[in-house]
């Protein structure tokens, strides 16, 4: 198991684009906004990564910190060793969830939640964020105005220029079925479609401590659960 | 056509110790320097490291040492051509003068790097943000500044840095600052004085020493991490990001005066001459010989080397390579 820890790092083209050689300057910590908020380090990531220490390494998959960062890409544009912390992070996660660590941590469980919202609409919708599919009782942050938006979206839309589920040039169309059945074909070839089976099989199987199963609840309960033990 | 033993290009601290050693060879030698003063990168600094002697001094003693019948300086003097003729070396300057040597010292030195090129730092947008050549002149008093409550020094502007195409370490801008944030300190007690690095690489005699005494003697903060940006306040002041790496945490700090220690890289000169006889090496600095063997020869016969224009060198390491190199000199024209 811990081996093939290393292995698929290695193994990952993205790895070897991301991580050279780090010389601990600090630099992507210092420009990430993530580090600011979070009790993150992707200095320290770089470091340990690099130290090709299994047991941290495996430590990094099951904790909190790889869940932080938010893919900005920030460190990309400054690191004098031109590694991509950032893109480092991007293996991390792609391993804690193929290996099923991401449900150890509660911010790792909360894939479930993206796996189902913003990974499954890109399948059945064809969109990542459509309104249809950004549901006011997920997202809070919308504000009370979003659930009006919701209800009144047939009349509102041509307001504001959209076109919404018709079969023409614009935002918020109609996407084909063609295009629909390409997407899923491009899934299954590379991949992806496994993948997110591996994260509703390690929900469920995690779920069970909870006295439960991957259902909606499970999921809301995940997706909401905050330890207020994240920021600095 | 005039002839001489050696011609000596750069008038810096190599090339006046070259010449001087040379001249008690009793070798005919020119300096051609592009410069209208002799001195070279001496002339930016006002004390040197780590002894705070003055580069003035040393300057006029270098002068002092070249001041007989057997060397002659040309100022204001750029190379046109060089060509080689039946193993002799000919010149053609910029003012069309011709002159032939058997033997030619290259030692055109380096250029400070221009930390505008490091966009993120602010150099040449906030006013408060100046370099390690600018505080010179502040602390010779030849530039006066409103007096700062809390200075920062940045370490490795333009060097270790792959996004300006330096891999290398310019040596010098270590010890440099630990020197400088002692003169500042002293001239203004009441500051606060930090100083952001990745290493400190205190190498040199009595280098540490001084690292420790800035520290114990002088209070000034040295903090283990590299400078992301520098970005404006409401208050005309300055705000630098970093991340404090032996806490693993970030820091932001607010000066009124930022200090960037600007890195070496080979000069104009050296470029231009490492590209028309194909010398140059890494990083356009000259390339020797051989770096522990022939390090004053270069695969032209009767071209030699010295100085920063090789690599990076602080100025007792350039005198004692323009010394060696004089050596060398004279032994190929025996
Ligand atoms: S900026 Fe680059 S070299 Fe510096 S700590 Fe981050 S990854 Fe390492
Ligand atoms: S990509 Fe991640 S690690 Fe990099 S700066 Fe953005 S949040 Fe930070």
């Amino acid at each position: 198991m811990k081996i093939e820890i290393i292995e698929k790092l290695k193994e990952d083209v993205r790895y070897k684009e991301a991580l050279t050689a780090c010389m601990n300057c600090g630099v992507c910590t210092a420009i990430c906004p993530a580090a600011e908020f979070y009790k993150y380090d992707p200095r320290t990531i770089c470091n340990i990564v690099q130290s090709n220490n299994v047991d941290e390494i495996e430590d990094l998959l099951n904790s909190e910190t790889i869940w932080y960062c938010g893919q900005c890409m920030s460190c990309k544009t400054r690191c004098p060793r031109g590694n991509v912390p950032g893109m480092l992070i991007t293996v991390l996660r792609k391993i804690s969830q193929e290996m099923g660590y991401f449900v150890n941590s509660e911010k790792g469980r909360q894939q479930l939640a993206i796996k189902r919202t913003v990974g499954e609409n890109i399948i059945n919708a064809g969109y990542c964020v459509h309104p249809d599919i950004v549901d006011p009782d997920l997202h809070p942050e919308q504000g009370p105005v979003w659930r009006w938006f919701i209800n009144n979206i047939k009349e509102v839309s041509p307001k504001m220029g959209a076109v919404y589920h018709q079969e023409t040039a614009g935002a918020l169309r109609a996407i084909s079925k063609d295009t629909l059945d390409e997407i899923k074909s491009i899934f299954k070839v590379t991949g992806g479609e496994e993948f997110y089976k591996k994260i509703e099989h390690f929900s469920s199987e995690k779920a069970k401590d909870f006295q439960s199963n991957a259902d909606y609840d499970y999921m809301i309960k995940v997706y909401t659960t905050d330890s207020g033990d994240h920021t600095r | 056509m005039q002839h001489f033993d050696t011609i000596i290009i750069g008038g810096g601290p190599a090339g006046l110790e070259a010449a001087a050693r040379l001249s008690k060879f009793d070798k005919h030698v020119l300096i051609i320097e592009k410069d209208p003063a002799l001195g070279g990168k001496l002339l930016l600094w006002d004390k040197l490291f780590p002894d705070f002697a003055s580069s003035e001094e040393l300057l006029h003693q270098l002068i002092e040492n070249i001041k007989n019948d057997n060397v002659k300086v040309s100022l204001n003097t750029g190379i046109k051509e060089i060509e080689n003729e039946g193993g002799l070396w000919n010149i053609i300057d910029n003012h069309n003068n011709k002159y032939s040597a058997k033997a030619l010292l290259l030692a055109t030195g380096f250029d400070v790097f221009d930390a505008s090129r490091k966009e993120e730092y602010g150099y040449r947008i906030y006013p408060n943000v100046i370099t390690s050549v600018d505080l010179e002149k502040i602390l010779s008093g030849e530039v006066s500044h409103a007096e700062p409550k809390k200075v920062v020094f940045i370490q490795c502007v333009g060097s270790r840095d792959e996004k300006v195409g330096n891999h290398f370490c310019s040596k010098n801008c270590c010890i440099c600052a630990v020197k400088q944030a002692i003169e500042v300190k002293e001239m203004y007690p009441n500051s606060e004085v930090y100083c952001f690095y990745m290493d400190l690489r205190m190498f040199g005699e009595s280098y540490e020493e001084l690292y420790r005494k800035a520290q114990q003697d002088y209070g000034i903060t040295f903090i283990r991490g590299r400078v992301s940006e520098v970005s404006p306040t409401y208050h005309g002041q300055v705000q630098i990001k970093a991340e404090d790496t032996l806490l693993s945490r970030p820091i932001r700090l607010t000066a009124d005066l930022v200090v960037l220690m600007v890195g070496m890289e080979a000069s104009e000169g050296t470029v231009e001459i490492g590209k028309k006889l194909q010398i140059g090496g890494n990083y356009d600095y000259f390339k020797s010989k051989n770096q522990h063997l022939a390090d004053n020869l270069t695969y032209l016969d009767g071209i030699f080397v010295a100085g920063t224009s090789k690599r990076q060198m602080s100025i007792p390491e350039t005198m004692k390579d323009a010394a060696a190199a004089a050596l060398e000199i004279n032994n190929y024209l025996n």
